[in-house]
């Protein structure tokens, strides 16, 4: 009853036809092509139906059997079930965390569509079941169809179709800690990493043949996906306004044998393709400079970024801002990666052999992700490096080759006892290489009044250098590098490796002491290589000499970068200079040029222990433990020691009660010093399920969920909060032992009442309320989500009208408020985060 | 007719009429009543298991009706209570039958999967969580009292799974979830119920890969520059699955102090922060900049 997916789960926005509240987005009624079919199918199946007298209209989800005796039509018994209505919405409040959590809106919606058909003599031309089901279509964030059509012996086709709209707009995730004395102190609304992601999944699955020795299996997917894009550009920019747009096809091919008695063998080949589109364009240009020309400073942090005060004039529209802000006038970024992944894999499974059952697979999979079309291209300000231009092009390729292996096994040594063991293989590796292309272009010489953003473009090339900017290189037009500027141009042959070999195995003895009682004990042992390298050779950088500290001991600042002459007076290797030009070209090693590989060697070591039992025919009770150890991690939040509890009980006192309760333990550690890691989480459940009679049952339940972790970390802090060093020496100046910690208290009960034979209502409530406490690394941090209470109760009432037709009212509530610091002292206030509405939901429901 | 389609059409045609046996055979031993010593036939049991008979009559366990190559043994409802004609004799005698309700896990599982081990979907049965910890087939399934059609569930979907997971449930209903009691996502679309060889039961993606990457395909890779974590510990080195309140569905509330766990400098496989990037100056949120934190082709610092 809880899981009702129809109008009693309507959200609420205060909306009225054709208005649109500020800052919402209209969302137009969506004319699917998958809801038009649905009506189509619906009617075409259900001319030849004759009404009959319905039972009570089925309430249930995909695939539920019916109550309705449906209608004869032919040899088939034909079940139909229509909810349509309309939704009213009132939210008051933060509505980009409402869309986030919920995003029902206001409108006309087809709630629920239900079709089965069953032949009654299974004697069907075409089909001998069939069962059509679909909720959400009309304008709700999430729709879903499924199919499912079959013939005996012939076939068993399966289709759905899902869509999920979801919006992203966490203002408190990017919102730039702006203290009251920032200029200009304006807390950001939305967030700048704002999206709305769209994903269409299909799925169809033929099995053919299904009661034969051999089976044909056909399948096919399709998810598409839409997304905007968001793109760091230098550590002080983001672009926003892009578009990446995701498709996979996946075709599957399987065949199942079953020749010999009690064993099947399997082969698939599995085609997956995948494509994406990146578009990436700047579009949001909120501010101005002096000369009108818009421009976008991307994400304004307070302090001296993107620079110190940066508007200069907020009466302005935009607001006007210094010309020497790093920011961007331009900017764009395309590209299309196309990647395949075929893929053969063999299994089997059998207990031919007397006592022993077995099962296994072996994969494999040679799979590529090519993309040959990267262009990027800004244009603005990196004040740092003092660049005015780049661009950056070359292929990419990576692959992933994996061979993926296991086998099982269970021998019944005697009637009581069973040795299982359990092996697995799993070795992956992904080569990967860009040939990249980049080319930086540098400010002239600025005239009067120009700066930064506004600084004129030096066209200086290594082609026309010489001409354009002889010696001593303080033309007009010659670039003005500093020391911290990139090359002007760069090629380089990126070589990446990561890689894995995993191999582990689970021995286990079961003992059966009775019927009721059983348990078992094993080992489990895993061991896991871990490979990497990152090699970069510079295949041609080009330094151009030019800017105001160029000196001959730098090269008129030709010597930079990669190229920086060290103490000592000499070029780096590699680098060459052409006395002729004033040019350094480089061919070489990068400095972080790796090829040796590095390996690292993690080895496992666990036992496990579990017990169940029966006490009695209405006691049931089930406990597993493990507990393990590596003698070594990958990640710091890699667990050395592993602990795992769980002990869950179930009671049935009475037919018509059931209770069970729940503790689940889990616990992970690294306990290297300069780490100190420990993820916990235990969760303690109590629920019960009553239904003494038809008319009425109870459900509700009560969850504790407490989460911690904490770890040792290092990181440049200039706030007076931290005053402990890093424990490593020479590392970042300060540490300390950051933690999280997390208690949800939930609950839920629901209550389900029939007064009259006509009438049902419905009433529940479920409610988190959720503490939290975490190490603020910034005393201008909002508390966030560690604080809230989210309740959302609702209630409905059905009337049974005549013969199948049912009216509904529903009204839900959504509740969430944030208890915890959403302005910290300093802080420009923010807008709450909070959000509280009602929605009304009018529904009429046919079953026939 | 395009000719192209035609021999396609008619292939095709052929399969579906090779599917729809005749009459006469439809009526087979099951309905008409075995002549097989000891077997009754389903029409024998329908005589006082009338409401199990309709159910099964409506269910796919009606297609054993047609097993004729594996004989009365393996048609109706004898296919899975064994042979009932002692017990048609004398109601009281069912010490030739296979019950259900008094069968222990082991013997109920070996019942089912006598014809249902085929395929891939219950390639792990025999060594799953489930099975270890004695729940049977019948603890999910029921033939004559389910609530779906499909699959032939005592409860649908997550409702069912919530009966011993109760654990899982505050999670679904969190702010930051992936939408299970929704209905868009279904737990056996990630989990195996059946088993699988990967831990908690999770499937694996068509590329052998993990089962995330089936809807977020755009998070798969390969890419030149992989957020190595992810590949060798997984998505829940930074994600909690089910729900969470933390945005994308993070183990933490604050990014940086889930970054800053493995970047901190004193571990050689992730570089540490660097120096100018201040945690009280600025820097809400390292995924600010850090965008395409799953891996990139183009940036090593996955800026994009």
């Amino acid at each position: 009853m809880i899981f009702t997916r129809s109008a009693s789960t309507a959200p609420v926005r205060q909306r009225h036809f054709g208005v649109v509240e500020p800052g919402c987005a209209e969302r137009p009624w969506r004319a699917r092509p998958s809801l038009a079919f649905m009506a189509v199918l619906a009617l075409i199946l259900a001319t030849a139906a004759k009404a009959q007298n319905p039972e009570l209209p089925d309430q249930g989800p995909m695939q539920q059997t019916s109550e309705t005796p449906g209608r004869a039509s032919g040899n088939y018994n034909t079940q139909q079930n229509i909810e349509f209505g309309y939704r009213d919405s009132m939210i008051h409040g933060n509505l980009n965390n409402y869309d986030m959590f919920n995003d029902y809106g206001s409108g006309w919606r087809l709630f629920d569509y239900d079709l089965d058909m069953h032949s009654t003599n299974h004697q069907g031309l075409l089909f001998d079941d069939l069962s059509f089901n679909n909720f959400g279509y009309g304008g709700d964030p999430l729709s879903v169809s499924r199919l499912r059509v079959d013939k005996n012996k012939g076939y068993d086709f399966r289709a759905s179709y899902r869509r999920d709209d979801y919006l992203f707009n966490y203002s408190l995730l990017a919102n730039p800690l702006n203290p009251t004395s920032f200029a200009p102190p304006t807390a950001i609304a939305n967030s700048p990493q704002a999206s709305q992601y769209v994903r269409h999944m299909q799925d169809y699955d033929l099995l053919l043949l299904p009661e034969s020795r051999l089976r044909f299996r056909l399948g096919y997917s399709r998810v598409s996906t839409k997304a905007p894009g968001s793109t760091g550009y230098e550590p002080t920019v983001a672009a926003v306004g892009s578009n990446t747009e995701g498709i996979t096809n996946e075709y599957r091919l399987g065949l199942d044998y079953r020749g010999l008695p009690r064993t099947t063998f399997s082969f698939d080949e599995l085609l997956n393709y995948t494509r994406v589109n990146t578009s990436v364009a700047d579009r949001n240009f909120p501010f101005q400079l002096a000369t009108g020309t818009p421009v976008d400073l991307g994400i304004v942090f307070q302090g001296t970024t993107p620079c110190a005060a940066p508007v200069t004039n907020p009466a302005t529209t935009p607001p006007t801002v210094k010309a020497n802000c790093n920011g961007i006038l331009s900017y764009s970024l395309l590209g299309a990666p196309r990647a395949k992944f075929p893929v053969e894999k063999f299994s089997f499974q059998s207990d031919y052999f007397k006592n022993l059952a077995m099962s296994g697979s072996a994969a494999y999979s040679n799979s590529s992700n090519v993309m040959t079309d990267l262009s990027e291209l800004f244009n603005g300000w990196v004040s740092r490096t003092v660049t005015r231009e780049s661009t950056t092009a070359g292929p990419t390729q990576a692959k992933r080759v994996v061979a993926d292996a296991n086998w099982a096994g269970e021998y019944q040594i005697t009637t009581k006892l069973s040795l299982r063991d359990e092996f697995y293989y799993h070795n992956w590796r992904i080569p990967s290489s860009w040939a990249t292309a980049e080319t930086n272009l540098f400010a002239a010489k600025a005239a009067a009044g120009q700066a930064g953003l506004t600084l004129p473009i030096s066209p200086a090339t290594p082609a026309n250098f010489a001409a354009l900017c002889p010696a001593p290189f303080t033309g007009a037009s010659c670039p003005q590098h500093n020391a911290n500027s990139g090359p002007d141009v760069l090629n380089e042959a990126v070589s990446q490796f990561l890689g894995q070999d995993l191999r582990n195995n689970l021995v286990e003895l079961k003992y059966n002491f009775t019927n009721h009682l059983s348990a078992y004990i094993g080992y489990f042992y895993q061991a896991r290589t871990i490979d990497d390298f990152s090699a970069t050779f510079d295949t041609g950088e080009v330094y151009l000499p030019g800017g105001a500290t160029g000196t001959a001991a730098n090269d008129f600042l030709a010597a930079r970068a990669d190229c920086a002459i060290p103490s000592g007076g000499l070029l780096p290797s590699g680098c060459t200079l052409n006395p002729a030009t004033g040019v350094i070209t480089e061919i070489g090693p990068e400095t972080a040029n790796k090829t040796a590989r590095n390996y690292y060697h993690i080895r496992e070591n666990a036992a496990e222990f579990g017990l169940s039992a029966r006490v009695s025919d209405k006691l049931r009770i089930n406990a597993d433990l493990m507990a393990g150890y590596n003698d070594n991690s990958f990640t710091r939040i890699s667990p050395r020691q592993l602990q795992s509890y769980k002990v869950h009980a179930t009671y049935e006192p009475k037919p018509w009660a059931n209770i069970t309760a729940a503790v689940d333990i889990q616990e992970n550690r690294d306990n290297v010093y300069t780490v100190n890691n420990i993820e916990r989480g235990k969760t303690y459940s109590l629920s019960a399920a009553l239904s003494p009679r038809g008319d009425f049952t109870v459900d509700f339940g009560y969850n504790y969920m407490d989460v911690y972790t904490q770890t040792e970390i290092c990181f440049p802090d200039s706030s007076p909060l931290f005053t402990q060093p890093c424990p490593v020496a020479n590392a970042s100046p300060l540490g300390t032992l950051s933690f999280y910690a997390s208690r949800d208290n939930y609950a839920y009960a629901d209550v389900m009442w029939k007064p009259q034979k006509r009438v049902t209502a419905m009433a529940g409530y479920l409610g988190s309320l959720v503490r939290g406490s975490t190490t603020f690394l910034n005393p201008l941090t909002p508390t966030g989500t560690l604080d809230f209470d989210y309740f959302t109760p609702y209630a409905s009432v059905t009337f049974d009208i005549y013969k199948g037709a049912s009216y509904r009212t529903a009204w839900n509530f959504y509740g969430y408020n944030d208890r915890g610091i959403a302005n910290p002292a300093g802080l420009v206030p923010l807008p709450s985060q909070n959000f509280n509405g009602n929605n009304i939901t009018f529904v009429l429901r046919y079953a026939f | 007719m395009n000719s192209r389609k035609a021999p396609a059409l008619a292939i095709l045609g052929a399969f579906f009429c090779l599917s729809i046996s005749p009459v006469g055979a439809q009526q087979n031993a099951a309905a008409q009543g075995s002549t097989t010593p000891g077997y009754a036939g389903a029409e024998a049991c329908k005589t006082c298991h009338a409401g199990e008979y309709e159910s099964w009559a409506k269910s796919r366990h009606w297609a054993t009706s047609n097993n004729t190559r594996g004989g009365p043994a393996k048609q109706g409802c004898e296919a899975c209570h064994g042979p009932g004609a002692d017990h048609a004799a004398n109601p009281a005698d069912t010490s030739k039958l296979f019950l259900f309700t008094k069968a222990s896990p082991k013997e109920i599982n070996a019942q089912c999967l006598g014809c249902h081990a085929s395929g891939t979907q219950q390639l792990h049965v025999n060594n799953s969580l489930h099975s270890r910890n004695d729940i049977s087939c019948t603890s999910c399934h029921s033939a004559h009292h389910s609530e779906t059609r499909e699959f032939l569930l005592v409860k649908t979907q997550p409702a069912l799974c919530y009966t011993c997971h109760q654990q899982q449930r505050p999670q679904f209903s969190m702010p930051f979830r992936h939408r299970v009691n929704e209905g868009l996502v279904q737990c056996s679309d990630c989990h195996n119920p059946h088993g699988s060889e990967r831990q908690h039961q999770l499937r694996t993606s068509v590329t052998q890969d993990q089962v995330c990457y089936n809807c977020h395909a755009d998070k798969r890779g390969p890419f030149v520059y992989e957020h190595e974590p992810l590949r060798t510990e997984g998505c829940t080195i930074c994600h909690t699955p089910h729900g969470s309140p933390n945005i994308h569905l993070l183990k933490m509330s604050n990014v940086n102090l889930l970054c800053l766990s493995c970047h901190t400098t004193s571990f050689a496989n992730a570089p540490g922060a660097p120096s100018f990037h201040n945690q009280a100056a600025q820097y809400q949120a390292c995924t600010l900049c850090h965008t395409q934190i799953h891996g990139s082709n183009t940036s090593f610092v996955f800026f994009k």
